[in-house]
């Protein structure tokens, strides 16, 4: 083998490489509005993402797991852990996370509300974007859901509604991810443990405000509309006392599925 | 050092050196936060402290490979530099870009992409930079009218280097499209072009440490380079699994990715066949540990490692844990890091008119062998992090903050090492100060 070949083996795949390459990407260029929904990419998003670029959020965070590993990914947050949550987080981390008690603790950013609004947006977006089906199971920012996975779909043990309900709860609900069933454990809702006996007092009690008569309706009602009575004693709710839990189930489940997750949670003594 | 004006290189290297030093200020600053509680959270953040780290790698390696050029291309070319004040003032605009970068981090003027984060106008001075640099050193070849192979492999690499800075100036409103072309830098850098800096650097020192037949080294520097655009341009595959691009990615990037040790592979070859045909009984041992172990670790580090989490499978379940951490640290460290401290080991007793055999090799030595050392136990503690996050986190469905409580000894011992590390890099630092200052050639030994 002469200098003169290896040379032209040089030359020649870098050429070649090259080319394919640039092919490659102009075919990948064309795909990326429709794998991404760019019509949804709004103003308010695209402001959201000049957010996450001033305030160097990937310097901590992942987003489509790139970014730096200090502080959780964040691909499908919004999917996770709702807007309403999310706002109140951002406006002061502190009231949720505690460096003693969580290890690490995301500084107050001094975001505006409008910037929150918009990062928000942009986050939702990305978290729609197709990823070739990664995260293969959900990453949780805190707690530990180990029987079953948040928004993969739980495997019922049996054909029983309690055991349908669990693997919801476990599973595709998302549930698991802010509600412990471990007494005294708060992710980000109320634990559930000891709930049967709390549905039963809160429709008696005069202090409540929904419009449920049985522990069974006040059990649907949490799960379709949060905000008609948010639990005391705990940050679970906005200032003007929106619920931090996502408002969406009346929407994503049915009422059989609905009727399953009641069954379940009426285990939780 | 056959031409005075060489000496413009001791500069770069001083301040690639000191650089250096203060890139490990703030990797110790980021993994303090790592062990909290961060007393200063709020002030200066996980996110401003680990971007002061990472920039300053990339500018204190850069500022290695442009004082690598301003001694290799006399030597290569015969010639004196065309202009060694331009090659000063190029080094002031340089650092003061750089100043002013890292201090609009601390007051978080950023532009928020990740190893990106200069803002544009800064960009656009590195650009101007680049265009003096290059236009001095082809100014320098003109006029000597002699081009080596491996000194256009050095231009080539250093050229593209500087092209593929452009699409780094564009900005998509689309996260999937900005990290997409954001890859044609950083990627395109580190797999790519720079391997052909590294390249031929490791050929010039081989040539002169073992007194190898030129003809034979450049015609296998080729096969090297070849290799490296062979499998890396395509391989830039594996940064797009799952940032929302079509699914043929994942194979392409697979399949080139898998190809990418080869390049390392054939360097590690390359400085062991050169061994084994010529020895390397040169005097100064030091440049002869940091050439041969470059070549070494970059195959383990850059090579292997990288292959490690490279296919779609694996990335799938450690895509953005601290596996990728582990690649990182000693990849950069082997590959870059190292060549640029061989080059150096090798320049400093010319430049500061030592001869090899007067040198005093024990602090050296042990610069060597503690950063070495001190490289891999980190490499083993962040590995040992990144794969008990990765069963934790991704299989097991622990929450992040659990998972970071649980791995915390691996912090501990990252720690360890890193303290390793930087008693080397603290030791690197003293030997080359003790060196002495620069000397001008004597008009006797001078080249005409």
């Amino acid at each position: 083998m002469t200098k003169a070949t290896t040379r032209n083996f040089f030359f020649g795949g870098t050429i070649v490489f090259s080319a394919a390459f640039v092919l490659l990407t102009l075919q990948t260029h064309g795909t990326i509005a429709h794998r991404t929904h760019e019509e949804k990419l709004t103003a308010q998003v695209r402001r959201g993402g000049a957010v996450w670029a001033r305030y160097n959020c990937e310097n901590c965070h992942t987003l489509l797991g790139e970014g730096a590993y200090f502080a959780p990914d964040l691909t499908k947050i919004v999917e996770q852990r709702g807007a309403a949550y999310l706002a109140q987080f951002l406006d002061d981390p502190s009231r949720f996370y505690s460096e003693e008690r969580d290890g690490r603790l995301m500084p107050t950013l001094g975001l505006s509300g409008e910037e929150i609004a918009e990062v928000v947006a942009f986050l939702g977006w990305v978290g729609q974007i197709d990823t070739n089906g990664w995260p293969p199971r959900p990453i949780l920012v805190a707690g530990v859901a180990p029987r079953g996975m948040p928004g993969v779909s739980g495997v019922a043990e049996s054909d029983r509604p309690e055991s349908r309900g669990k693997a919801l709860f476990d599973g595709a609900g998302a549930c698991a991810t802010c509600h412990s069933i471990e007494s005294g454990v708060t992710l980000v809702g109320p634990a559930l443990s000891g709930l049967v006996e709390r549905s039963v007092e809160r429709v008696q009690d005069p202090a409540y405000k929904g419009a449920s008569k049985s522990p069974d309706d006040y059990l649907k009602e949490s799960i379709l509309a949060p905000s008609a009575f948010v639990t005391p004693g705990g940050r679970y709710a906005t200032p003007e006392g929106t619920s931090l839990m996502p408002d969406t189930y009346s929407k994503t489940l049915k009422p059989e599925q609905v009727a399953d997750l009641v069954a379940y949670l009426k285990t939780l003594r | 050092m056959t031409y005075d004006s060489q000496r413009v290189a001791y500069a770069y290297f001083l301040a690639a050196v000191l650089l250096f030093g203060l890139q490990l200020v703030f990797g110790f600053l980021s993994l303090a936060k790592f062990l909290g509680p961060d007393p200063l959270l709020g002030v200066m953040n996980f996110a401003t402290t680990k971007a002061i780290h990472t920039n300053l790698l990339l500018v204190w390696i850069l500022t290695g490979f442009m004082g690598a050029a301003y001694y290799m291309v006399p030597e290569e070319s015969r010639t004196e530099i065309w202009s060694t004040r331009l090659a000063y003032v190029q080094l002031a605009l340089w650092l003061a870009i750089g100043v002013t970068t890292v201090v609009g981090y601390l007051f978080g003027i950023t532009e928020g992409r990740k190893l990106l984060e200069m803002p544009l106008p800064l960009k656009f001075g590195v650009v101007v930079v680049m265009l003096l640099f290059l236009g001095n050193l082809l100014l320098t070849i003109r006029q000597a009218g002699r081009f080596t192979t491996t000194e256009g492999i050095l231009i080539g690499g250093l050229t593209a280097t500087a092209l593929l800075f452009l699409p780094g100036l564009v900005h998509f409103d689309n996260y999937t499209l900005d990290r997409f072309y954001r890859w044609w830098v950083v990627h395109l850098w580190v797999e790519g072009v720079w391997e052909l800096v590294m390249g031929a650097i490791l050929a010039f020192l081989l040539i002169r440490l073992s007194g190898a037949d030129r003809e034979v080294m450049e015609k296998w520097l080729y096969v090297i380079v070849g290799l490296t655009f062979l499998s890396g341009i395509l391989g830039t595959g594996h940064h797009y699994y799952w940032i929302g691009v079509p699914a043929y990615w994942l194979w392409i990037g697979g399949v080139f990715s898998a190809l990418e040790p080869l390049a390392f592979l054939a360097m590690t070859i390359y400085a062991y066949t050169v061994i084994r045909r010529s020895g390397l009984g040169h005097p100064n041992a030091i440049a002869v540990h940091w050439t041969v172990g470059s070549a070494l670790f970059s195959t383990l580090g850059a090579g292997l490692l990288g292959f490690a989490h490279t296919w779609p499978q694996v990335n799938r379940w450690t895509h953005g844990t601290h596996i990728t951490t582990m690649h990182g640290h000693m990849a950069f460290f082997g590959a870059y890091a190292m060549i640029v401290l061989a080059i150096i080991s090798y320049a400093l007793p010319a430049l500061t008119g030592v001869r090899d055999e007067q040198r005093q090799t024990r602090l050296g030595l042990a610069a060597f062998w503690l950063m070495v050392g001190g490289m891999f136990g980190m490499t083993m503690a962040i590995g040992a992090a990144g794969l008990t996050q990765t069963y934790l986190e991704r299989i097991m469905g622990f929450g992040f903050l659990e998972t970071q409580k649980k791995i915390q000894v691996h912090y501990l011992m990252w720690l360890a090492t890193a303290v390793l590390f930087a008693g080397g890099a603290v030791a690197f630092l003293w030997d080359f100060v003790s060196a002495g200052p620069p000397k001008r050639l004597p008009a006797a030994s001078r080249a005409s």
